[in-house]
């Protein structure tokens, strides 16, 4: 955009403002959501992807034990299913329905800030969030150097094994390097008469865009490469690091140890697999799908390309912000603060009310000081690779068409696994594909 | 035709079809039927284990079934009727009333069937959304919702219907102008002609036309995804039952999916089957659809 | 071509030719006759100015700027940069999304169209016509959520098409979940959805094929597939040249059913203009480029409704 542009475009912003404000003044402005008599409370509405289950109870809880203890401001949650939220959350913007308080994925914040869907969160805020959580998670709730929300459910990749499909295989225990993971997976690997797997070694599944691109990116941010550039207009795969892990991945597939087709959430459970990458929320799925067989399930950090490198992996995650059209933001943030940074006792320790709500649900939030605390005593050893990995773990880029290059690697990873791309040509269309969707976005 | 031989053939060809046609139809019934565990199974079984209605009262417990079909009743009349009652007087203006732009308008009624409907996609969402005076709107159409949180929004772009106004205009075009004459000696005006002759002897016309407006309406999809998006509260049933089978696995829901699109279609397929020589003459008139 | 049939006839002789009328007379009906057509006339065209003309031109002014599509007076021209940047290099659009548009369209096309000439001359030698056309029917009136969702489970690997397929002793096919099959798939469902109205209408062609031309056929000792290619396929041009344009009509701009079925997927495998048009509007919030592919699918359409009326005429005027 060029300065002159930006100009005209800022004059007309206000002349738009200027208009609505006289009629505010002349006293024809309509009555709208949350101005009702005075004396009234004021209503905030909550959007997220809490919509059923557990989840949706385990927020409704501090929720309403807030509307109970606060006269002047109520909350009200509002919930679709994840994979309506990004659509409705721009709809309802547009529509001018947005929801005071909105629970977006971390990916999406440099859309969603660029279309002035999130205000900035206040100073004092700010530093309260920079303070009180780790490096990954304040980098996904912000962009541009700027805090957008507080960090709520945070995920880090790690690997998942079967401790006795290596043990069948002679393996003694998890990989630590890639040589060491090739070598497992293809050792792992059994078929029957007909060539059909039976046991893949390593699970690369393309059920959807999270699964697929999660497992690649973990991978990649362990091979020291980076999805996108730092100023985050051009995409870094196709480097060393993301050769190194198109190669490592066109290997596995071709070499049949890994069966993209199949999907692993429903072929790991039943020993179909014996290590995939995957995020920590899948750890509580896991127990109550397989019973008893959960002990054989073991978690180490994803596997490094050299020994003695240094260990990284990738974290996503979700926030709650505050709508830049809402009324009221200072009530906003105070309600966000309560939730996200009051103490409150948790079975004889004390954690905020956001760590024991992840917590009850099985996933993590981006304090380690709580999670040390609430995982600490007789919780899943499985959860601590996860834990460990919130210190390393690289934040998944939420720039402007962060989701569209998403979808885009996405397509080219599953076309490299599927045959249709060599590992040049993934990488060469990953590259022309997300460079012109982001520097389109910006 | 001069051979008269049995065309078997033929008939094989069009039952072959017909199975073809109506087979998915009677696995959607048959796998409403299916208790947990039975869809989706291997081997498939076409015919269901019970004929239990345990997926219907699922799918009407977990619809809000009242809300959703009330909501589709209330946007089907608005755009039936309107369709109806706009193409017929404009249809009547344009057949059998004299006055300067007749062919204009009617070439401009002729063109708007050319465009097509993803054009208007955007542009009609955001022309709702800066509604001017509504949904706390100010007089330049900003501040508020507009009509997007209204049960109006759902029929508002389908109001009136160009090829609509074509059929009534070429309908009306065959009334002999003599008697629309002989009324207006007589003293009635040009609305008491309309009404008390041109609509009585368009009826057949009328009733295809309300016909093919009422099951497209009762159908729409994508506009009403798009509103209720905006607005759940004014969701429709076709939308209320394609969320449904996102809430949950997918598999697992299938039978209450297909009980309440069952519940769904059966309005419909009543209605055709009992005016069905209306609806086919629409469509032959048409063509299109 | 259309024009043609349609132009307004010339009415209300009688008002005009009668003497009785005087002419202050004649003048004030006439006068009336303005008013009162226009009022007939003024909810349509006021219909057609706010969700036509205003639209219209919104779309334009979208499709050549950048806005997040929240506050009005954010709108900023940018020029023809969305239409460039759909066709730049590494963009998706072009292929696959229009070739898969294309595709889908001309598969709906060349399937409905083969079944539905094939059934339509098999209808017409039967009893029952009636009972055959209902049934063939049943998928029209019916929602695209309804057959989209019936398709899909039935395409599962524990549904119907698998079942049967193993019945048969083949082996089980991924259907929509394998992207070399996915758009094919699709299609078949779309066909199947639209082959019943244009048996419609090709048996109301068939009707109009004076019997004489057959018993003059039989008469020469022509067979059945004779009679078919040379007497009634020439004279089914006109049916068959409309159900040709509005099923490729609808099938360049439809994507509900797509997105019931696949969302798109797998990857873009089914990904179609008009679904990728309203993903970018409303997932994305890029107005501008929305706008644009809209308009770009358009023109498509255009084309492809112009080249098919221009080879009908051109087949016609060498027969």
């Amino acid at each position: 955009m060029t300065p002159a542009r930006r100009t005209a475009g800022l004059s007309r912003r206000h002349f738009a403002l200027a208009l609505p404000s006289a009629l505010l003044a002349s006293g024809c402005a309509a009555p709208h959501q949350g101005i009702g008599r005075p004396g009234d409370p004021i209503v905030l509405t909550l959007l997220s992807h809490y919509a059923s289950g557990e989840l949706k109870e385990a927020l409704q809880g501090p929720v309403n034990e807030w509307n109970a203890t606060h006269d002047l401001v109520k909350v009200r949650t509002k919930a679709v299913e994840f994979t309506d939220l990004l659509t409705t959350l721009m709809v309802r913007q547009a529509a001018g329905q947005g929801a005071d308080i909105v629970h977006p994925y971390c990916l999406w914040n440099g859309q969603l800030v660029r279309a002035g869907v999130l205000r900035p969160a206040p100073p004092e805020h700010a530093e309260e969030i920079t303070r009180g959580y780790g490096k990954a998670a304040v980098g996904s709730a912000s962009v541009g150097g700027k805090v957008y929300g507080y960090p709520t459910e945070v995920q880090t990749y790690a690997l998942y094994y079967n401790k006795r499909l290596l043990r069948e295989a002679g393996v003694d225990g998890p990989p630590r390097t890639w040589r060491e993971l090739e070598e497992t997976a293809y050792r792992t690997t059994r078929r029957d008469q007909y060539g059909n797997t039976l046991v893949q070694g390593f699970g690369l599944s393309t059920y959807d865009d999270s699964t697929t691109v999660g497992q690649t990116l973990a991978l990649l941010n362990a091979a020291g490469g980076t999805f996108v550039s730092t100023d985050g207009r051009t995409t870094a795969i196709d480097s060393p690091a993301g050769r190194a892990v198109f190669d490592l991945e066109h290997h596995l597939v071709a070499k049949g140890a890994s069966a993209p087709g199949v999907n692993v959430y429903q072929a790991f459970p039943s020993g179909q697999v014996a290590m995939v990458v995957s995020a920590g929320w899948w750890t509580t799925s896991l127990k109550t799908l397989m019973g008893k067989a959960y002990r054989d399930v073991g978690v180490a950090p994803v596997p490094v390309p050299e020994a003695h490198g240094k260990r990284a992996t990738l974290s996503t995650g979700f926030m709650l912000g505050v709508n830049a059209a809402c009324r009221h933001p200072r009530e906003a943030w105070e309600f966000l603060r309560w939730l996200n940074t009051d103490r409150v006792g948790v079975k004889g320790a004390t954690a905020t009310r956001m760590s024991a709500l992840q917590v009850s649900v099985g996933s993590l939030t981006g304090r380690a000081d709580d999670m040390r605390t609430l995982l600490g005593r007789g919780g899943d050893p499985n959860l601590r690779p996860f834990l460990d990995a919130l210190a390393y773990a690289v934040p998944e880029p939420n720039v402007p068409g962060a989701q569209q290059a998403k979808s885009l690697l996405r397509k080219n990873i599953e076309a490299l696994w599927t045959g249709q791309q060599s590992v040049d040509e993934a990488l060469r269309t990953t590259r022309r594909q997300v460079d012109q969707e982001v520097s389109h976005s910006w | 035709m001069i051979r008269r031989r049995f065309p078997w053939f033929s008939y094989l060809l069009v039952a072959t079809g017909a199975v073809l046609t109506v087979v998915p139809f009677l696995d959607m019934v048959m796998t409403s039927f299916k208790g947990p565990g039975e869809a989706g199974t291997l081997p498939y079984r076409f015919l269901p284990e019970a004929f239990d209605l345990a997926n219907y009262r699922a799918a009407i417990h977990q619809l809000d079934l009242p809300v959703l079909f009330r909501n589709s009743v209330i946007a089907t009349a608005v755009i039936t009727g309107s369709v109806l009652l706009t193409s017929s007087l404009a249809g009547y203006a344009l057949a059998k009333l004299r006055f300067p732009g007749r062919d204009f308008i009617f070439r401009l009624v002729l063109s708007t069937m050319m465009f097509p409907p993803f054009l208007f996609f955007i542009p009609h969402f955001l022309i709702l959304v800066h509604w001017p005076l509504a949904g706390g709107n100010d007089l330049f159409g900003r501040g508020g919702a507009g009509l997007t949180v209204s049960i109006v929004a759902l029929a508002m772009p389908f109001l009136v219907n160009g090829f609509g106004i074509f059929l009534m205009r070429q309908f009306m075009v065959a009334i002999p102008d003599e008697v629309l004459e002989a009324a207006r000696i007589d003293g009635a005006g040009e609305f008491a002609v309309w009404w008390r002759i041109v609509v009585p002897q368009t009826k057949p016309v009328l009733v295809t036309l309300g016909l093919l407006t009422f099951v497209d309406a009762w159908n729409e999809y994508i506009w009403a995804l798009l509103v209720s998006t905006a607005d759940p509260d004014v969701m429709t049933l076709p939308v209320g039952i394609q969320l449904l089978q996102d809430y949950v696995d997918p598999t697992r829901t299938m039978p209450i999916v297909m009980a309440g699109l069952v519940l769904s279609i059966l309005p419909v397929l009543i209605l055709f089957l009992l005016l069905q020589k209306h609806y086919i003459r629409g469509v032959m008139l048409s063509g299109l659809k | 071509m259309v024009n043609a049939t349609l132009a307004p006839e010339t009415t209300e002789r009688a008002a005009h030719d009668d003497p009785a009328v005087g002419i202050r007379g004649r003048d004030r009906h006439r006068r009336r006759q303005v008013a009162v057509a226009y009022l007939f006339l003024a909810p349509t065209l006021l219909f057609f100015a706010v969700f036509l003309v205003l639209p219209l031109g919104f779309a334009l002014l979208l499709s050549m700027s950048r806005w997040s599509g929240f506050a009005l007076g954010d709108i900023d021209p940018v020029g023809l940069d969305n239409f460039t940047g759909l066709f730049a290099d590494g963009s998706t659009f072009l292929a696959p999304i229009l070739t898969n548009t294309l595709l889908f369209a001309l598969g709906t096309v060349a399937l409905a169209l083969a079944g539905s000439v094939l059934v339509a001359t098999c209808i017409d030698k039967l009893r029952f016509q009636g009972l055959w056309r209902t049934l063939y029917f049943l998928p029209i009136v019916t929602t695209v959520v309804a057959v989209g969702n019936v398709w899909k489970y039935m395409y599962e690997p524990g549904g119907l098409v698998n079942g049967v397929l193993n019945a048969l002793g083949l082996g089980s096919v991924a259907f929509l979940a394998d992207p070399d099959t996915a758009l094919p798939s699709v299609v078949v469902v779309q066909a199947w959805a639209s082959v019943g109205s244009a048996i419609l209408v090709l048996t109301a062609g068939l009707k109009s094929v004076p019997e004489s031309y057959y018993e003059a056929a039989a008469l020469d000792g022509a067979g059945p597939v004779t009679v078919f290619f040379r007497i009634t396929l020439p004279l089914l041009r006109p049916s068959l040249l409309f159900v040709c344009v509005t099923q490729f009509l609808t099938g360049l701009q439809s994507f509900a059913l797509i997105s019931v079925m696949t969302k798109g997927g797998p990857g873009d495998a089914t990904n179609v203009a008009a679904l990728e048009m309203y993903r970018q509007a409303f997932s994305y919030g890029d107005w501008g480029t929305a706008s644009a592919a809209a308009f770009v699918l358009f023109m498509v359409v255009l084309v492809v409704t112009l080249a098919q009326l221009w080879f009908f005429r051109r087949k016609g005027e060498d027969a």
